[in-house]
């Protein structure tokens, strides 16, 4: 068995080299038959992705500990679940899962674009290749999942802050993410050194953004909810490296979505766009070294592994490598067209460009900052959330006010007249808004106000947009609203799911801004029977339970809730205690609001039975809107991806001349 | 301007990163990092948890004293960071910036 798995992956290695090498052959002296085997080896080599990952799943699943990384993360008490994840729970693992996502993203990109746009997949699919040869060998020559030695009786297990539900689905969203941002890359890349200077890779990137962007996003949103529920300090984000790892690219992504409309519509930011999507991949790749080379202090942790230095060389062949590119191609770049007015849609695009690509930067400075002052100074020296959370303030806020604005504006030019018409209602409303928000006690945080009467502007002005659009096409079209409605969603899929994912990222502002902002934290320590205060909230501890669990000893207090005499319930924070492990875990206890959105976060230290007991009780406004805008989001970005027939038609015919032009 | 303005403010917010080896004599604030060693002695809510801290790959120790919170993993032997200044010689912890870290296995989980 674990034959057969090394084999397939040097199989894998061999058809990448092929693709890679016959590919850019085959494009060079424009060979259409040597340019399909080369597409046909990235299609094969998912199949011997796919044969590598069924032997390493299927030795998990039998736990052979033969296989020395069966042994090493899985043990036979392991629940079946958890079993299936240490797939990802360890390197080799995980790596394998990179290979096999990216080869079979590869392999959807090389079907898809045969349908629409075949020319362009010549160059395309050496650089796929070339991404497949990277991984591939890491696999066979330096950190092999099939490594064997004589079967242990019983393997070391996973770690117990693993196995947790959320390790089924937040890392693989995470890999889907990193992982898709190398199709619009290749793209990029394809287009560039076939020299074409139309638009169609663009198109077609687009698309692949948003299914990694997506993906990437959702997983992010998984992980602070893990990190919430679990890890029990009342947060959901942290700032630490790792995290700021799956961040950055994300940013970037976000802002090549935006600006990628203007290369479309008007001609412009050519070079700018290909360098968001190269900037993307190559963090996505800056992440996973991130993770893997040790070389940061966080508080995920990592073993020092032996892959670093592979990874910075790659990243470095592909900074240059790009860079060089699209230095030698600079003429094609050029827009046709500039910027009329500093107050138009593509302005406020470019401002929202450059906010989001300065924040990134910001956080790449910040998890950089250690490594350059050890290498200036001789000693590391860390920044703190302080940092990031006044630069998130600096531009986040901005970029907030922009998403009310942009949508609304004119292209090209608008007028200030035609400013003030179409802005007097979202404006009015979040003044009114803003000045009750002071009179219900807002004030207290200056940022959260602001904060919170932005987020009412982009708000109204989005139900605005949708109500104008309803009713122009119900004008249009008579019959009834609803119908109106759908039709109006449908018929302008990417425009709409656009704002239904910004008002997913308004949801996640209002919640992020009331549970930092507008938080309560207090902590005391409490015999059995005595009672403390947090806001509304009035706390009883009533004294503790032990109970035996599978594997712990789980430790309760026992704390009654009250709200203006209304008895809300009986909230049990404690600790269970493995003793297998000798490994005591923080089980804190959240009560949810429906109806608001507020959590009361009881945390209990200190804990011994019959004891007293130092209770933390936190009490976060309206962070439950946060997981729901996870949902708005995908659901958004899933409306802008649906396929639209209408649209696969006009884009065929505006393209339908550069392709025959290109494969003639 | 941007890398002006970003160096600027790294400076003015950074906290040096120590191992206890390195700590002798220095003032104000820094990030510690080592091994626990020794006997784990006091409350952490109440004249404060004591413990020695060594250079992971070292012999030297300083003796620290903090109150906070104290994460799930923490105990001898672990490896962890937390931030204070030297007073007399013992290191006086920060609240609530205890973090362990637990470097013997590749995971991808918060540990605090």
């Amino acid at each position: 068995m674990p034959d057969l798995g090394r084999a397939a992956l040097i199989v894998c290695l061999g058809l990448a080299v092929y693709a890679l090498v016959a590919g850019a052959f085959a494009a060079w002296t424009r060979r259409r038959r040597l340019a399909e085997s080369a597409e046909n080896a990235i299609l094969a080599s998912f199949l011997a992705a796919l044969v590598a990952s069924g032997v390493l799943l299927s030795a998990l699943l039998r736990h052979d500990f033969s296989f020395v990384y069966v042994w090493r993360h899985t043990s036979l008490e392991l629940p079946r679940p958890y079993t299936v994840s240490a797939f990802w729970g360890g390197q080799e693992g995980s790596l394998l899962l990179w290979l096999l996502v990216l080869t079979g993203f590869s392999a959807a990109a090389v079907l898809l674009g045969r349908r629409s746009a075949p020319s362009l997949l010549a160059w395309t699919v050496p650089v796929l290749g070339a991404v497949t040869v990277f991984f591939s060998f890491l696999l066979v020559a330096v950190a092999s999942p099939f490594a064997t030695q004589a079967a242990p009786a019983d393997g070391l297990g996973l770690n117990p802050s693993l196995q947790n539900p959320y390790m089924l689905a937040h890392p693989p969203f995470l890999y889907l993410g990193f992982v898709g941002l190398t199709i619009p890359f290749a793209f990029a890349m394809g287009a560039l050194a076939a020299r074409r200077s139309d638009e169609l890779w663009v198109v077609i990137t687009r698309r692949w953004t948003l299914v990694a962007w997506m993906l990437l996003g959702f997983g992010q949103l998984l992980g602070a909810h893990w990190a919430y529920v679990e890890v029990g300090w009342g947060g959901y984000f942290a700032w630490d490296p790792v995290e700021n790892a799956a961040l950055m690219p994300w940013l970037a992504a976000t802002a090549f979505l935006h600006s990628v409309m203007i290369q479309e519509k008007r001609g412009m930011l050519k070079i700018w766009n290909v360098l968001l999507v190269v900037g993307a991949f190559a963090l996505a790749l800056f992440g996973t070294f991130l993770t893997r080379s040790g070389i940061l202090s966080s508080i995920h942790s990592f073993t020092e592994s032996s892959i670093g230095p592979w990874f910075l060389g790659f990243i470095g062949v592909v900074v240059a490598g790009s860079t060089a590119l699209i230095l030698s191609r600079l003429p094609l770049l050029r827009s046709k067209t500039r910027l009329e007015s500093p107050v138009s849609r593509e302005a406020t695009f470019l401002y929202n460009n450059l906010l989001l690509v300065a924040f990134c930067l910001t956080i790449l400075w910040g998890v950089a900052y250690p490594i350059l002052t050890e290498a200036l100074r001789g000693e590391p020296v860390t920044v703190g959330p302080p940092y990031y959370n006044f630069f998130l303030k600096a531009f986040g806020l901005p970029l907030l006010i922009l998403m009310g604005i942009g949508p609304l504006i004119a292209w090209r030019r608008a007028s200030l007249r035609g400013l003030g018409r179409i802005f007097a209602w979202p404006l009015g409303v979040a003044v009114a808004s803003g000045v009750l928000l002071l009179a219900l006690g807002a004030g207290s945080s200056i940022p959260g106000l602001i904060g919170y009467t932005f987020c009412v502007f982009v708000l109204a002005s989005i139900v605005l947009e949708f109500v104008r659009g309803t009713r122009a096409r119900q004008a249009l079209s008579g019959g009834s609203w609803a119908a109106a409605f759908a039709q109006l969603v449908g018929r302008n899929r990417r425009r709409y799911g656009g704002y239904v994912v910004h008002a997913s990222i308004v949801l996640l502002a209002i919640g992020v801004i009331g549970s930092s902002a507008y938080d309560t934290a207090r902590e005391q320590r409490l015999q059995p029977g005595e009672s403390m205060t947090v806001r509304d909230y009035t706390l009883t501890y009533r004294g503790t339970t032990q109970e035996r669990g599978p594997n712990a000893v789980e430790l309760r207090a026992l704390v009654d809730v009250e709200r203006d005499g209304d008895r809300l319930g009986t909230m049990r924070p404690g600790k269970n205690s493995y003793p297998a492990e000798q490994q005591v875990s923080n089980e804190s206890a959240i009560r949810s609001d429906r109806l608001n959105g507020e959590d009361l976060f009881l945390i209990a230290e200190q804990l011994e039975p019959g004891g007293p007991v130092f209770l933390k009780a936190l009490v976060k406004p309206l962070v439950n809107l946060i997981w729901i805008a996870g949902f708005v989001f995908v659901g958004g970005a899933l409306i802008a991806l649906w396929p639209d027939a209408r649209e696969q038609r006009r884009l065929a015919l505006r393209y339908g001349r550069a392709e025959a032009l290109a494969r003639a | 301007m941007l890398a002006v303005f970003l160096v600027y403010t790294s400076i003015a917010g950074g906290t040096p990163q120590l191992r206890p080896s390195e700590l002798n004599g220095r003032t104000g604030e820094v990030a510690l990092v080592g091994k626990v060693v020794g006997r784990v002695t006091g409350d952490a809510r109440g004249n404060g948890l004591r413990f020695r801290l060594r250079d992971v790959e070292g012999t030297s120790a300083v003796p620290v004293v903090y109150r906070g919170s104290v994460p799930d993993m923490f105990r001898t032997g672990r490896d962890i960071s937390l931030k204070g200044e030297l007073r007399n010689g013992t290191f006086v912890g920060k609240p609530g910036t205890l973090v362990t870290k637990c470097p013997s296995k590749y995971t991808d989980k918060k540990q605090s």
